[in-house]
Order: structure tokens, then C-alpha cells, then sequence
């Protein structure tokens, strides 16, 4: 990456934000919102800083939700892709059911939940599991469907069993389109973790104590938690995105990566 | 027929529903030697290479590899197409050794063998780099390392080169006869562009249209190594002409 | 203490939608004569204690008043005064909490009317359990998360000289089927909400600690609200509204089925049986009077007497004059 682009690739999101603050606060100040109705975003960030000791174990309760979810969804996900796509039965079968568990509306989901497993994260991390597994499942579906015929014929050519073309060049070509799911699921974990605790929680949680700011027209309190729930969903999104840049050097390089120690560094002509 | 045969087709045919793709076909291949095929679209050329690397079975004949029956069975061949059908995500050593990975593990001495033709034939500043940093003709190099080293006696290029522009075309042709020398393999090599068949083989197959069987056996005697020069003699325009009747002949009637 | 917002939402988003055509349908002659007026619920759905709205509306009285008022139900419980504020609303139904955060807040807003007179508000176990302020340590006791329960816990703790850390609070859509369960030890709602739902699920009455009893602050718990630019600007429709209001209260409080079936009738899908609002309406009719039978009266001393309550569970930071909150110049 050359030095302007690097600059372009930090710098460009910032100023979007910034903008978006700048818009923000124009907004509430020369509308002349009140205060009750819509803080500036100063307020919405001191909100969150000034009450940081409180807010910071619900925070880290959110976060444990999102990722535990996150991962049961994301491991499943991938799993039933697999499935789906190794076994055409279940494509019949399973599909039609994988489409029936998105078309309830979450919401209608949290309370039967609940009744089962409880106030304590286990709900939070099924509702967040439930909402990530499924582009998941369709991105891997995706990406096997559409491994080159050509390739996994010249791989037969060359003796391999299906165990081999699978974790050989399946798995591999699939790659690509399983982070687009991981991607999207990203997005959602959050949103699944906050639905959950809105349903049930035992003792405090993000989502009521934005409930409760909200009750109390503190304004800024509530924000500030969205915007504590955005960072969440943002900075787990980024991950995400670090972690298919690791996992996909070659999208983007033209060489491997030598790790190997005295390696010799291989020149590029382009 | 020799006893220098590597290959013996005997009575294979093959029929696709309500099409007859091959009409019973015999045939040998000499070890070492060149053979390219050439013959109208659809008259079975791939067809006989998905019988003979195992893909899919003949209806009837047998078919001996160094005196083995291979009716059915993989893993016996190197196969390559049009298409290079490289992985991305594995730089060119990696897609090298791909045969290698596909059987199991890939072994020091694979990667060896890999980088050692790599150096050999124009790809050792290029063996940690992704197929998509490199040129067409450069990544079907790769694809025929790939082929090589499968360590298999039998080649199987279904047009190789069909996809790439005549200049290329030519370096790579150039290219694989040097490597074809080297290595000591047999080829049997489809093409559509008479040039190519008569410049590259020792014998040039003519099939007539399907239902495929083999019209014409011609013996290509140029002297080797060939070059530009061969492309004027007189022999070559003789050879090909000879083809190409042959080809429209069979097209025509 | 109204079901959780978040099991009906839908439904109330639904609702809200045909409400208002269902009100405005048998205005739609007469509508261009009769003013406009907007009605802010406090909850996203409808239920029973809607119920002289919409007998104000079938049976006339609204109209009978030059007014021709449409419902809305807010997106989430707490918000309707920020509706008012906004514009969205003209007149709102809340609760007195919410009004002393309002005013905390400085929101301009001020109560017309009381609804209720009485703090109804306790803890509620299934029937035939043992529910003593002294038993309350280590149990898992049920809240909707809003402002007035949170308001009302801290009393209870300090009636039964507990801490916050003594016992469990647990928020969630729906108490009864978590009490039913036994998922929860107590829920906390007022009588009129908790008991049809209890007995609707039980076949019998739960038991229950409430008001006094409960160690609350004996205040109504909801009221009428204007903001002020509505009470300077339409002040002639605050009162014929109120008006309206009384009369179909008073009409609602004889005629309890029939009532009970207008209620019915305009929100077939409220969720509630006939059962459950039958039973909350005769609840609730003796919450609407005071000591001496008069509907809507507010007093200094409720408001005073709120204030420090919430300032002494840290609410509110301070406690304003009582005029702050309420007037009572467009009584009926
Ligand atoms: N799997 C199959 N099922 C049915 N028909 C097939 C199948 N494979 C090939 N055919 C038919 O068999 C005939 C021969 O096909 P083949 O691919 O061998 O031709 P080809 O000589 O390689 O042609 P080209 O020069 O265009 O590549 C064609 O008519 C083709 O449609
Ligand atoms: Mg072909």
C-alpha cells in the first residue's frame, strides 16, 4: 500500500465521522432542539465518559454477549453451509426451515427465549447465534456452489479423494464469500445482543440503562449509549474485516508473506 | 503394435444418450513421443481424454497405460486445459505442488522438484507470487508445471494454448517442446490450429466428425528443435496442407 | 407495571395505525366543525384504562364538546412527554414520574388533570404463596424497567431495610408466565393490571403487598399533560376535553360492560380477553375519585409529596415548587 493511500484509508473514515458529528450538532443547535429531545454530541460522549465506572461492566456484558454469539452463530453458520452443501437432501429440506427461523421477527423470539434459558447471557447469545448464522450459512452456501466444476474435475484427475477437494480447494474458494456473511453478521451482533437484553436481563444491562435514560428524558444518556453500542458493532466489524485481511492475503498481494526467517524478499514488478 | 508403446486403445466408444461422441477407436502411443490430435468441434477429442484419464467410462474397448488396465480409475495421468484453473489463494510454488497437497502432504522433496522446475523454465523470480500478479502465459506455465509435476509418464494437454494471443502462443510453444525434451514425457496434445499441431508433433492424429474416429496418421519427420525457420520449409506446408484437405474433406462430406 | 413494550410493540404499532381510523370513521361527517385534537397514550398499546377515551369518543361525549380526538400510542413507554414537546401530541396520558423527570428536564410540560388518585402500586406473587417485606431477601422480584417502578423499589427496600444487593431484579417482557414458573419469586405492578392478570392465569387472586403496605408514597400514579404552549394557545381545548372526559367516566363507571365493550370494539387486537379488561375497569373505577368522589382534583400536597420521594431516591435533584407540576384551572 503506498503511503497516500495509507493516509487516505485512516484519514477518509475520520473525516466522515467528523462530518457526521459537525452535521449533528448544526442540527440540534441551529434547530434549536432541546435538550431533552436531542443532546449535541458533545453531551452524548460526556454522557457516556462521565459515567464510565457505571457503564463500563454493562459494556463488557454486551460485548461477551455479542462475541459468544457471535462465534456459536458464525461456527454454525459455516457448519450448515457445509451441510447444505454436501448433502442436496438438506437443501430441500433445511432451507425452506433456515428461511422460517429469519422470517420470525426477533423481537417475537426474546420473550419464549426467556421462558427457556433464563435473565443470564444465554439468551443473549442464542437471539445474537440466531441472527449471525444466517448469512453466514448463505455465503459459505454460496462460495462452494460456485467452486470452478473445472477445478474440482482436474482434482479428481489427479486422484484426490473428496476429503482432499474439500479441505484443499472448497474450503479455500469459499473463503472469500464466507467473510462477506461474517461481514454482514457482524453488524447484526450487536443489534441481537441489545434485543436480548431489552427482553429480559437480570440486574443492569446496556439497553436498560438506556431504557431508563430514556424514562428519565435524559437525552444525552440515551445517545451516548447508542453511540456506545455503535463503537461495539464498529469495532467488532473491524475485526472482522482484520481478520479476512490476514486470512486472504492474496486479494490483495501479489506475493505470500515469507515468515520464514532469512527468507529472501521476493522483488515485484508491479 | 511396438513394444515401445506406452498406450493401446482398443475398440473405445462411447455414447452420450442419443449422441455417439466416439465410434469404436484404436490406437497407439509410442513413449516419448508428441502425438497431437486434431479434428472438428464435437467430434469426441476431449471425450477420448476424459475416458483415458478416468473421468468417465468407455462403453466398450480397453485401454492399457504401461500395461495396466485403467478403465475408470484416477490418478494415472497428467491432465491440463484451456483454462489454467490455478487457485488464488496458493502462490506459484504452492500451485506447483498442488498434485502433491491433493495426494496428501506436500514433502520437501516435492517442493524441491517444484522449485526446480520453476528455475529451470522461467518462473524462479515468481515462486512466491499469487496467479493473479501474473501474465497469461506465464500462469499457463504454471498450469503445465502443475501437470509435470504429477510425476506422471502421460500428458494430457486439452488446447493448452487456446487462449492466448500468437505471440505468446508461439514463445510458449517454443517453451514446451524444450520442456517436453527435458522431461522425456509423452504428450498427446489437442489442438484446432494445424500449425501447432504439425510445428510441435512427431504424429498428427486427424478425426473426422462425430461420430469420432481417427481418418489420417500422419508422421511429422521436421528435424527438431524447430524454429521459426520451420514454419517456411517446404516439408511444414506439405504436412499441413495435407491436414487441412484431410480436415475439410472430412468436413465436407 | 403495563406489559412490557417490547411483547406488543408490534401489535401496538398495528394498533396505533387503525385506532385512528376507527375513531375518526364515526367523526368523518361532523369533522370539518370539530377541532382536532391529538391524544398521546403512555403506552404502545391500548388497554383498559383507555377506557374513557373511548367512550368520550362512541358514546359522543368528545363531540358533543366541539372535538374530534385521535389516539396515538407512543414508540416506547416514557417517551410521551417528548411527543407533547415535539408537537406529535397535544394532550398526554402519563405517568406522575414521568412528569416530575419532565419538569426535571426542564421539558415544558404541565399535569391538567389527575387520572388516578391513589398509589395502587405493590409487589405480587402467585396466589398462595407468602409475600412479607421481611422475606424479600435473596428473591428474584420483577420490573418492567420503567420510570415508575424504578422510582418505587427503593421505598420498598428502605420499608424492609434491605439493600439494593439483597435482592434480584430482573427485567422481561411478560411477569405472569415467569411467576407462573416460579422463574420469578414476585413481580411488582399496580392492582388493576396485576390482578385480572394473576387471575386470569390462576383461576385465583394473587397475593399482594400495595400502597402503604409496600412502604410507597401514597401519590396518584397517573395524570392528564399538556405542554404549555397548549395550555396558553388551546386552553378551551383542554377543558372541553377534560369535560368530555368526566362524562364518559362517569358513564364508564355505570355502564361498566357496556363500556368494557366499546373498549372492545375499538381495539379487537388490544391482546386482552374480555375477562382481564372487565376486571381491570372495576378495578380502576374506584382509583378515579377521591375522599370526597371528586374526579381530577390535583393538590400541592400529591406534588410535594412525589418531589421529595423521588429526590430521596435520587431522581430528581431538586424539589420545585408544587405549581411547577400542575394546575387545576381547566377542571371541569
Ligand atoms: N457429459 C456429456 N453428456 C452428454 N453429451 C456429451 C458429454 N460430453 C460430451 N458430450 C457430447 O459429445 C460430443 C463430443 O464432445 P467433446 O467435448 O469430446 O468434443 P470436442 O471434440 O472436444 O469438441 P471441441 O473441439 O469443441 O472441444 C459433443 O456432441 C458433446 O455435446
Ligand atoms: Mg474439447
Amino acid at each position: 500500500m503506498t503511503k497516500k493511500k495509507l493516509l487516505l484509508n485512516i484519514f477518509g473514515p475520520i473525516l466522515s465521522v467528523v462530518v457526521l458529528l459537525g452535521l449533528w450538532q448544526a442540527i440540534v443547535v441551529w434547530g434549536n432542539v432541546a435538550p431533552y429531545i436531542a443532546p449535541k454530541p458533545w453531551d452524548a460522549i460526556r454522557a457516556v465518559t462521565s459515567n464510565w465506572s457505571t457503564l463500563a461492566p454493562l459494556t463488557w456484558w454486551t460485548i461477551k454477549e455479542t462475541i459468544y454469539g457471535y462465534l456459536v452463530g458464525a461456527f454454525l453458520g459455516a457448519f450448515l453451509g457445509v451441510v447444505l452443501n454436501k448433502i442436496p437432501l438438506m437443501q430441500r429440506v433445511l432451507y425452506p426451515l433456515l428461511i422460517l427461523t429469519q422470517a420470525i421477527p426477533i423481537i417475537a423470539l426474546a420473550p419464549p427465549l426467556v421462558m427457556i434459558l433464563g435473565f443470564g447471557v444465554m439468551p443473549k447469545v442464542v437471539i445474537v447465534a440466531w441472527i449471525v448464522f444466517f448469512p453466514v450459512t448463505v455465503s459459505v452456501l454460496d462460495g462452494l456452489n460456485h467452486v470452478d466444476k473445472d477445478l474440482m474435475t482436474l482434482a479428481k484427475v489427479f486422484g484426490a479423494n473428496s476429503m482432499r477437494r474439500f479441505v484443499v480447494l472448497e474450503m479455500p474458494a469459499a473463503i472469500t464469500q464466507l467473510f462477506s456473511g461474517l461481514k454482514i453478521g457482524a453488524t447484526y451482533a450487536v443489534t441481537g445482543a441489545i434485543i436480548g437484553e431489552l427482553a429480559a436481563s437480570s440486574g443492569s444491562s446496556l439497553a436498560l440503562y438506556q431504557r431508563s435514560a430514556s424514562g428519565s428524558l435524559d437525552a444525552a444518556g440515551v445517545y451516548g449509549t447508542t453511540l456506545l453500542m455503535t463503537a461495539i458493532g464498529i469495532i467488532w466489524f473491524l475485526l472482522v474485516v482484520g481478520a479476512e485481511y490476514l486470512a486472504t492475503p492474496w486479494q490483495r498481494r501479489s506475493t505470500a508473506r515469507q515468515w520464514r526467517r532469512g527468507a529472501k524478499p521476493v522483488l515485484t514488478n508491479n | 503394435m511396438s513394444s515401445s508403446s506406452i498406450l493401446e486403445l482398443r475398440g473405445i466408444s462411447k455414447t452420450f444418450a442419443s449422441t455417439t461422441a466416439l465410434s469404436p477407436l484404436d490406437l497407439d502411443i509410442e513413449r516419448g513421443s508428441f502425438v497431437s490430435i486434431v479434428g472438428p468441434s464435437g467430434c469426441g477429442k476431449s471425450t477420448l481424454f476424459n475416458i483415458l484419464s478416468g473421468l468417465i467410462q468407455p462403453d466398450n474397448g480397453s485401454i492399457s497405460l504401461e500395461d495396466q488396465n485403467v478403465i475408470g480409475a484416477t490418478g494415472h495421468v497428467g491432465y491440463m486445459l484451456q483454462k489454467d484453473l490455478l487457485v488464488p489463494w496458493r502462490t506459484v510454488l504452492g500451485n506447483i505442488t498442488l498434485g502433491a497437497r491433493l495426494k496428501g502432504k506436500v514433502g520437501p522433496e516435492d517442493k524441491e522438484q517444484a522449485m526446480g522446475f520453476a528455475q529451470k523454465y522461467g518462473l524462479g523470480e515468481f515462486l512466491h507470487h499469487y496467479p493473479s500478479a501474473l501474465s497469461g502465459g506465464m500462469r499457463q506455465r504454471v498450469a503445465l508445471m502443475r501437470t509435470l509435476a504429477t510425476n506422471h509418464q502421460l500428458l494430457l494437454l486439452d488446447e493448452p494454448f487456446g487462449a492466448l494471443d500468437a505471440q505468446t502462443r508461439f514463445e510458449m510453444q517454443q517453451w514446451l517442446l524444450q520442456v517436453w525434451r527435458d522431461t522425456q514425457r509423452t504428450v498427446l496434445f489437442i489442438t484446432h490450429d494445424v500449425d501447432e499441431a504439425v510445428f510441435l508433433s512427431d504424429r498428427v492424429l486427424v478425426m473426422s466428425p462425430r461420430p469420432g474416429r481417427v481418418v489420417d496418421d500422419l508422421r511429422v519427420d521436421l528435424p527438431r528443435p524447430r524454429t521459426l525457420d520451420t514454419l517456411v520449409s517446404p516439408a511444414f506446408t506439405d504436412l499441413k496442407s495435407r491436414v487441412l484437405h484431410q480436415l475439410h474433406r472430412e468436413r465436407g462430406a | 407495571m403495563k406489559r412490557n413494550f417490547l411483547s406488543i410493540s408490534v401489535a401496538g404499532a398495528v394498533m396505533a395505525l387503525s385506532s385512528i381510523t376507527v375513531l375518526s370513521a364515526s367523526t368523518l361527517a361532523s369533522a370539518s366543525t370539530l377541532t382536532a385534537v391529538k391524544f398521546v397514550y403512555d403506552f404502545p398499546g391500548p388497554d383498559m384504562e383507555i377506557i374513557p377515551v373511548v367512550v368520550a369518543e362512541k358514546e359522543g361525549f368528545f363531540k358533543a364538546n366541539g372535538l374530534n380526538v385521535s389516539v396515538e400510542f407512543p414508540p416506547s413507554t416514557s417517551s410521551t412527554t417528548q411527543l407533547l414537546t415535539t408537537g406529535s401530541g397535544d394532550i398526554g396520558f402519563i405517568t406522575t414520574s414521568d412528569m416530575a423527570v419532565a419538569v426535571e428536564a426542564k421539558a415544558p410540560v404541565i399535569s391538567v388533570a389527575n387520572y388516578s388518585m391513589t398509589n395502587n402500586w405493590g409487589l405480587f406473587a402467585k396466589p398462595g404463596s407468602t409475600l412479607t417485606l421481611a422475606g424479600l431477601k435473596g428473591k428474584k422480584i420483577f420490573s418492567w424497567g420503567d420510570t415508575w417502578t424504578n422510582a418505587m423499589i427503593p421505598f420498598v427496600l428502605k420499608k424492609a431495610h434491605l439493600k439494593a444487593s439483597d435482592i434480584t431484579i430482573v427485567t422481561g417482557s411478560n411477569d405472569t408466565p415467569l411467576l407462573m414458573k416460579g422463574t420469578i419469586d414476585f413481580t411488582t405492578s399496580t392492582t388493576n393490571y396485576a390482578i385480572p392478570g394473576i387471575t386470569e392465569a390462576t383461576k385465583s387472586a394473587p397475593v399482594g403487598i400495595v400502597g402503604a403496605a409496600a412502604g410507597v408514597p401514597n401519590v396518584p400514579v397517573w395524570v392528564y399533560a399538556v405542554t404549555h404552549n397548549y395550555a396558553n394557545q388551546h386552553g378551551k381545548n383542554v377543558r372541553g376535553f377534560l369535560k368530555a372526559i368526566k362524562a364518559a367516566t362517569i358513564w364508564a363507571s355505570q355502564h361498566k360492560a357496556k363500556a368494557v365493550a366499546d373498549f372492545m370494539a375499538a381495539y379487537p387486537k388490544s391482546g386482552y380477553s374480555k375477562f382481564y379488561s372487565t376486571k381491570g375497569w372495576a378495578l380502576t373505577v374506584p382509583l378515579l375519585t377521591n375522599a370526597a368522589g371528586k374526579y381530577f382534583v390535583q393538590t400541592n400536597k400529591q406534588w410535594t409529596t412525589l418531589a421529595t420521594a423521588l429526590k430521596s431516591v435520587n431522581l430528581i435533584k431538586s424539589v420545585p415548587a408544587p405549581s411547577t407540576y400542575y394546575t387545576n384551572k381547566f377542571l371541569p
